[in-house]
């Protein structure tokens, strides 16, 4: 898992199918609250595309983010859900309750709008812990 | 009733893969039932009518197969030594 792995007809199939899974993944994301999918879907979809490449071209792969990256991007995603959710406090609502949003909008926008807020989020720590995950099983172990 | 027939159909060899993914000798024969264990209860899932449960499900049966087969290839090489 760690070096090369394949020929090149594998390293160019795989480049042709990540972009599309990469799309899919954002798809589930935006139209999750009308079709099934949603914030894990869309991570799982997205860290799928990023495991793909580390295990077709190994730890020098063009599409690649590393272990330590990916704790941090986990912990942006965990920060943006709680972001959301400590906003509506502000606003003098309760907590996640999207409704009390000052922007001059429908509620059900408002409602559209604060999900998505924290679906983007749950997407982000899916997907970073994921491939945390995947980084700590092929990681080298020090002598 | 065609739904009951396909959802026993379905139900049977879900059975069928998850025992002999338990009683497999080979890690690797295994994680492929496990694999093909996950992509029935998908099936089913459709059947009854689920599809956000199903969708979970593949993306996870993915996910969980990938890591599997890396920590194999993780243990094969610690044990070779």
């Amino acid at each position: 898992m760690n070096e090369r792995f394949g020929t090149v007809v594998l390293d160019t199939a795989f480049r042709f199918v990540i972009p599309f899974v990469m799309l899919y993944g954002v798809y589930v994301l935006i139209n999750g609250e009308s079709s099934p999918g949603g914030g894990f879907q869309a991570g799982a979809l997205l860290a799928i595309a990023v495991v793909l490449s580390r295990l077709v071209q190994g730890e020098k792969a063009v599409f690649n983010i590393s272990g330590n990256t990916a704790l941090i991007l986990a912990g942006i995603g965990t920060f943006l859900y709680g972001f959301v959710g400590v906003l509506t406090l502000c606003w003098g609502g309760n907590f996640l309750e999207y409704g009390i949003s000052p922007w001059a909008m429908l509620a059900a926008e408002k409602h559209a709008l604060g999900i998505l807020g924290i679906e983007i989020g749950v997407t982000l720590c899916v997907m970073a812990t994921i491939i945390a995950i995947f980084d700590a099983l092929t990681r080298k172990e020090e002598v | 009733m065609l739904g009951i027939f396909l959802l026993v159909f379905l139900l049977f060899l879900m059975m069928t893969t998850g025992i002999s993914a338990l009683f497999a000798r080979d890690l690797l024969a295994s994680i492929i039932m496990f694999s093909a264990f996950s992509f029935l209860a998908v099936l089913t899932s459709l059947t009854l009518g689920s599809p956000d449960v199903a969708f979970t499900e593949a993306v996870i049966g993915v996910v969980s197969t990938t890591f599997f087969v890396v920590a194999l290839e993780r243990m094969k090489r610690g044990s070779s030594k």
